[in-house]
C-alpha cells in the first residue's frame, strides 16, 4: 500500500480558492476590451504591451517579446511547431513538473503522447462516468443540499476534479486529503515556490510506491494503464510516468474546476439559457464549447521562435517569446459575431480554448465528460437554482487563468 | 446546404502521417469519424453528417489532417470573413 510516510498530515486541509487568486490568476475582471482594442490595431504586437497590469519591459538584450491576439494568427502559430517551439515550457514548468510533453517538440512529443493518449479517448472515459464522476459530485452535493444555499465554487467545482483524478489514478480513499493538498501546493507553486517544489518531490515518492504496487497488481486505473502501455515496443520509463502524473494535476484539476465554474456563471446570469439547458440536456455539448470559447480557463499559451518569421506583417526575431492570448483569439470579432456574449445557440465554430495543433488538450474529452456529469447532476438535484440575491454578485476574474471565485446560489431541491 | 445529389458524393480523406488522434473530429461528427485501436481517425461513413458539420470537423482538426473532396477536387476549407 502506498504509505502516508511523508510530512503531510492526513486531516482534511481547508484550502481557500481565494489564496490562489492574486498570484496565479491575476485580479483583472475584464481584460477583453483592452485586448480587443490592441487587436484592432494589429492581431500581432511586437514589444511590451500593457493590458492593465503594467507593461513588462523585459530584457532589452533579448529578442522583443510578441503577443498574438488574432484567431487566425494563433492557429498559424500553433500549427507550426517547427517555427514556434514548446521548449519555452522547460523554463516555466520544467523545474517543478519534470520533463513533460508540454515542453517537447516533434517527433519526441508524439512518441510520448501516443503512449498516454489511449487512456484519454472518449470511449475509454465511459468507464469512469457514472461510478466515478457522478459519485464524486453526488457526495459533494450531499454535504449541503439540506441547507438550501451554497457557494458552488467552494462546495463543488473547486473540489470535484481533484477527487476525480484521485479516483482515476486508483488512489486509496484515505490518501485523498493528502493528495489534494499536494495537488494544490503544486498548482499554486507561483504563490509559494518552496512549497510547490516540496510537493512535487513528495508526489514523486508517493507515485513511486503506487507504481510498484500497480506493476505487481494491475487494476482498472490510469497508473496501471501507464505502466502497461506500449507502442511499437516503446514503454514509458519511471521518470516519464512521474512527469506525466504531475502534469495531470495542473492540467486536469485546475482547468476543469475553472471551466465548470465559468459555465455555471454563464448560465446563472442568463435564465433563458439556464432553462434551455435544464429542459434539454442534449444542449450540453454546445453550451460547454461556448464556455470554453467565451471564458477559456487557460488564457495564455507560450511558444518560442526557432527562426525569424513573419506573422500578420510583423517580424518575429529568432528566439523571441510569444504569448498567444487564447481568450482574445476566441473573441476575435472577425470570427465570432458578438464575441463577448455567452450564447450557447451561436453558430458552432472551432475555438482555441483547448489549444490547437499537436499539443491540443489531451484531456479535452475528459473535461467535457466531467463538466457534463457535474452540471447535469447539479441540475438534477438542485433544480432551477439561482444566484443568491443576498450575496454580492459573483464575477469572473484573472489574466492567465480565469474563472469565478464564488458562485453563491439558493435552491429548493427538486423545484 | 448538403448536396442531396448522388452524383457528386463528398469524400473525406485523413492524412494518417499527420493525424495524432485528438478525437476532435469524432466530437464534431461522431456518425462519420471514429478512432482506430492505434489511435488514428478513420472515416466510417462520409455521408452520415451534413456538409456544414463536416467542414467544421475538417477546419477544426488541430493538425489539419482532414480534407474534403468532391469529384476529385479538394474543397477549400479556409473561410475569410
Amino acid at each position: 500500500m502506498p504509505g502516508l510516510s511523508s510530512t503531510a498530515d492526513s486531516a482534511a486541509v481547508p484550502f481557500d480558492p481565494y489564496e490562489l487568486k492574486d498570484v496565479v490568476g491575476g485580479t483583472i475582471k475584464d481584460p477583453y476590451p483592452a485586448m480587443q482594442a490592441l487587436r484592432r490595431i494589429s492581431p500581432v504586437h511586437s514589444g511590451p504591451i500593457d493590458l492593465g497590469e503594467g507593461a513588462d519591459i523585459g530584457d532589452p538584450d533579448k529578442p522583443a517579446p510578441v503577443t498574438v491576439f488574432g484567431y487566425d494568427e494563433v492557429v498559424a502559430v500553433l500549427r507550426d511547431g517547427e517555427t514556434y517551439s514548446s521548449t519555452i515550457y522547460e523554463e516555466v514548468m520544467g523545474m517543478v513538473m519534470g520533463r513533460t510533453i508540454l515542453q517537447m517538440d516533434e517527433p519526441e512529443h508524439r512518441s510520448i503522447r501516443t503512449l498516454v493518449a489511449s487512456s484519454f479517448r472518449s470511449k475509454m472515459l465511459e468507464r469512469w462516468e457514472e461510478d466515478l464522476v457522478a459519485r464524486v459530485v453526488n457526495e459533494l452535493i450531499d454535504t449541503f443540499i439540506d441547507q438550501g444555499r451554497a457557494d458552488l465554487v467552494r462546495s463543488v467545482t473547486f473540489n470535484f476534479p481533484v477527487q476525480v483524478i484521485a479516483r482515476i489514478l486508483g488512489l486509496p480513499r484515505e490518501d485523498y486529503p493528502m493528495f489534494q493538498r499536494w495537488t494544490l501546493e503544486l498548482t499554486s507553486v507561483a504563490a509559494n515556490w518552496d512549497r510547490g517544489v516540496a510537493a512535487s518531490a513528495a508526489l514523486r515518492d508517493y507515485f513511486a510506491d503506487v507504481m510498484e504496487e500497480r506493476r505487481a497488481h494491475p487494476g482498472d486505473d490510469l497508473i496501471s494503464d501507464l505502466v502497461r502501455t506500449e507502442v511499437e515496443g516503446r514503454h514509458l520509463d519511471d521518470e516519464e510516468i512521474f512527469s506525466f502524473l504531475r502534469l495531470l494535476l495542473p492540467a486536469g484539476v485546475e482547468t476543469t474546476y475553472r471551466a465548470t465554474g465559468s459555465m455555471l456563471f454563464g448560465l446563472l446570469n442568463d435564465r433563458d439559457q439556464f432553462d434551455a439547458l435544464y429542459n434539454d440536456r442534449s444542449l450540453f455539448p454546445q453550451a460547454f464549447e461556448e464556455t470554453i470559447r467565451w471564458e477559456p480557463p487557460v488564457c495564455v499559451i507560450l511558444r518560442r521562435a526557432t527562426r525569424e518569421a513573419q506573422l500578420a506583417g510583423v517580424t518575429i526575431e529568432k528566439g523571441a517569446d510569444l504569448a498567444l492570448l487564447i481568450g482574445a483569439a476566441n473573441r476575435d470579432e472577425r470570427k465570432y459575431p458578438e464575441p463577448d456574449r455567452y450564447n450557447m445557440f451561436r453558430e458552432q465554430r472551432q475555438h482555441v480554448g483547448f489549444g490547437f495543433g499537436v499539443h491540443v488538450c489531451l484531456g479535452m474529452h475528459l473535461a467535457r465528460m466531467e463538466a457534463r456529469i457535474a452540471i447535469n447532476t447539479l441540475l438534477d438535484r438542485l433544480g432551477r437554482f439561482t444566484l443568491d440575491p443576498d450575496a454580492p454578485p459573483p464575477h469572473i476574474e484573472g489574466m492567465a487563468f480565469r474563472s469565478p471565485l464564488s458562485l453563491p446560489v439558493v435552491f429548493s431541491p427538486g423545484g | 446546404m448538403a448536396d442531396a445529389g448522388t452524383d457528386d458524393a463528398l469524400e473525406v480523406k485523413i492524412d494518417w502521417d499527420c493525424c495524432m488522434g485528438s478525437g476532435n473530429c469524432v466530437f464534431w461528427a461522431p456518425e462519420t469519424f471514429d478512432l482506430s485501436d492505434d489511435g488514428h481517425a478513420v472515416v466510417v461513413d462520409a455521408a452520415a453528417t451534413d456538409e456544414g458539420r463536416l467542414r467544421s470537423a475538417a477546419q477544426g482538426c488541430p493538425v489539419g489532417a482532414i480534407t474534403l473532396w468532391r469529384a476529385g477536387a479538394e474543397i477549400p476549407l479556409e473561410e475569410h470573413t
